[in-house]
């Protein structure tokens, strides 16, 4: 009666898809450190390489989804299984959505010209954004590995962080001032700010599915048609 | 540890590693909504404490649960968990066992099934059971559909009693040519289909199935289950089965029952978790259902 006996082999293919799944968060923060150093320092080169490198991700979400799919087909998971597997496809979806979110950053790079008319205020809080989301992919992969749901729900404070950072950008932005190319430059900042705001969301989305696995039962965070003053 | 049979009250109750404060799931409205339905679902069978015992030394115990009208309900456990010896209790198919005891209610519609006034024969009319291995008698199809309405007096043209049981069975069409033909020339899907027809032959309330698909190949399997989805229509039916895929596919209440070894190494089944099948197969909330319905032991 012991829990570690009986189908071994489907708990080992099960633990294995799950590393797979999560280990693709690890290829989310090596693109989003290299996307804010290519903002940083207006690298379009190294930006490039983000570009490039979201197959990686992409290879990642194809080998996922067509496990869940052998694992749904022969071994017919039930119950706490079942949840995992379950979460797992919203997991590795989330993660192809966040390496797409670099890529749009990426992608926005270059049009900020050569020598773009940087203003630090609104750079510090993008860098400082990137980093709170790197923060929260790290928070939701460990909270869905440990099945830990108080630390699941920690994402949504974490992530007002980064909503208020995004609401302040998008205010520096609006007043930029007179001159048009500080204002495109500005404009294109406020898209990179929406793109790291979408990343903290699917890490929310992440913790979600952590208590999805625990609960049973899925429930939102947060209510993005109902919202709360936050 | 208590069973657990709780249908919208497990879905608010707290859970390990959720705190109080970080609010609690909503139910599902679709979940709430069949919470309800089987609410205003009438109990065919109410067990109170029933305990089965075998010269003494106790089978099942304490086994409490509500059978709901025109549901399917699936007793499922590992071998020795007593789930055969308490389906076979609901028709007092025991009491052929002179050994057998049987202790606490079995209720059936409210009424004592083990009072001393109540004849096991009308029991057994109103309560049916199909077996495990097809057993049909060694005569022709008809007769052996035409066998149960004739010792019971029934009324009516038996011709028109034992088409309507074979058209209910899902077995008409294939033997309606043949019907002169010896049972025993059937295939063991069909035989088990004319055991079913048997049953319903007498006009039951309930139809008792002890691992009914356990001796058949995977089509007449699902032959078989699809037949149990449309009779439950106008029957309720408790089915036994070591298939766990068999009892998420067609039950819509699941009892798991265990082995618990008790002193002097005595081991005696009890219920542990009673829910919609569902949720027995998504959610469940007993860790060793859990356990058992994952394949991590049993």
């Amino acid at each position: 009666m012991s829990p570690d006996s009986g189908r071994q082999h489907f708990q080992q293919a099960l633990a294995e898809l799950e590393d797979s799944a999560l280990g693709g968060l690890d290829l989310v923060l090596e693109q989003l450190d290299r996307v804010l150093e290519a903002l940083e320092r207006q690298d379009v080169e190294l930006a490039q390489l983000v570009i490039a490198d979201d197959d990686r991700l992409d290879g990642r979400y194809l080998e996922v989804h067509q496990g869940i799919l052998s694992l749904l087909a022969l071994q017919a998971p039930v119950a706490g299984d079942l949840r995992l597997v379950a979460a797992l496809l919203h997991v590795i979806k989330h993660v192809e959505r966040m390496g797409d979110q670099c890529v749009n950053v990426a992608k926005l790079i270059p049009l900020s010209g050569h020598e773009p008319p940087v203003q630090s205020e609104i750079l510090d809080r993008l860098v400082q954004m990137g980093q709170f989301a790197r923060a929260e992919v790290v928070q939701c992969k460990r909270s869905f590995a440990e099945r830990n749901v108080p630390m699941a729900e920690d994402l949504l404070a974490r992530d007002r962080d980064i909503n208020r950072l995004n609401r302040e950008i998008f205010r520096l932005a609006i007043e930029a001032g007179d001159d048009v190319d500080v204002r495109e430059w500005a404009m294109i900042m406020t898209l990179v700010a929406r793109a790291f705001e979408r990343v903290g969301d699917n890490a929310v989305d992440i913790g979600e599915q952590t208590a999805f696995v625990v609960t049973g039962l899925f429930r939102e965070f947060s209510d993005a048609s109902h919202v709360a003053a936050t | 540890m208590e069973p657990t049979t709780s249908d919208a009250d497990a879905v608010s109750e707290a859970r390990p590693g959720v705190s109080a404060s970080a609010g609690l799931p909503k139910a599902l409205p679709e979940l709430d909504k069949r919470a309800q339905d089987a609410a205003t679902k009438s109990a065919i069978f109410s067990l109170v404490d029933v305990c089965v015992a075998y010269g003494g030394v106790p089978a099942v115990e304490d086994a409490t649960l509500d059978l709901l009208q025109n549901e399917i309900t699936a007793f499922i456990g590992p071998s020795g968990c007593g789930k055969s010896t308490l389906i076979r209790c609901l028709n007092r198919m025991n009491d052929l066992i002179p050994s057998a005891s049987v202790s606490g209610k079995v209720l059936f519609y409210d009424q004592d099934l083990y009072a001393g006034d109540v004849d096991p024969v009308e029991v057994r009319k109103r309560i049916g059971m199909v077996f495990q291995k097809p057993n049909p008698f060694p005569k022709s199809i008809f007769e052996n559909i035409a066998f149960g309405p004739k010792v019971l007096g029934m009324k009516g043209n038996m011709g028109e009693i034992v088409e309507r049981a074979l058209t209910r069975a899902a077995l008409w069409d294939e033997v309606k040519d043949r019907l002169k033909t010896n049972a025993f020339g059937m295939s063991g899907g069909q035989q088990q289909r004319l055991c079913i027809a048997r049953t319903l032959a007498v006009d039951p309330d309930v139809i008792l199935m002890d691992e009914p698909c356990s001796a058949l190949d995977p089509i007449s399997t699902g032959a078989i289950e699809e037949l149990m989805l449309d009779l439950k229509a106008k029957y309720s039916i408790v089915i036994v089965t070591h298939n766990m895929q068999q009892a998420a596919r067609v039950s819509d209440r699941t009892a798991f029952f265990n082995v618990d070894k008790v002193q002097d190494g005595k081991r005696v089944g009890k219920l542990v978790e009673f829910d919609r099948t569902e949720k027995i197969f998504t959610a469940p909330s007993d860790q060793r259902t859990e356990q058992y319905v994952t394949g991590k032991f049993g």
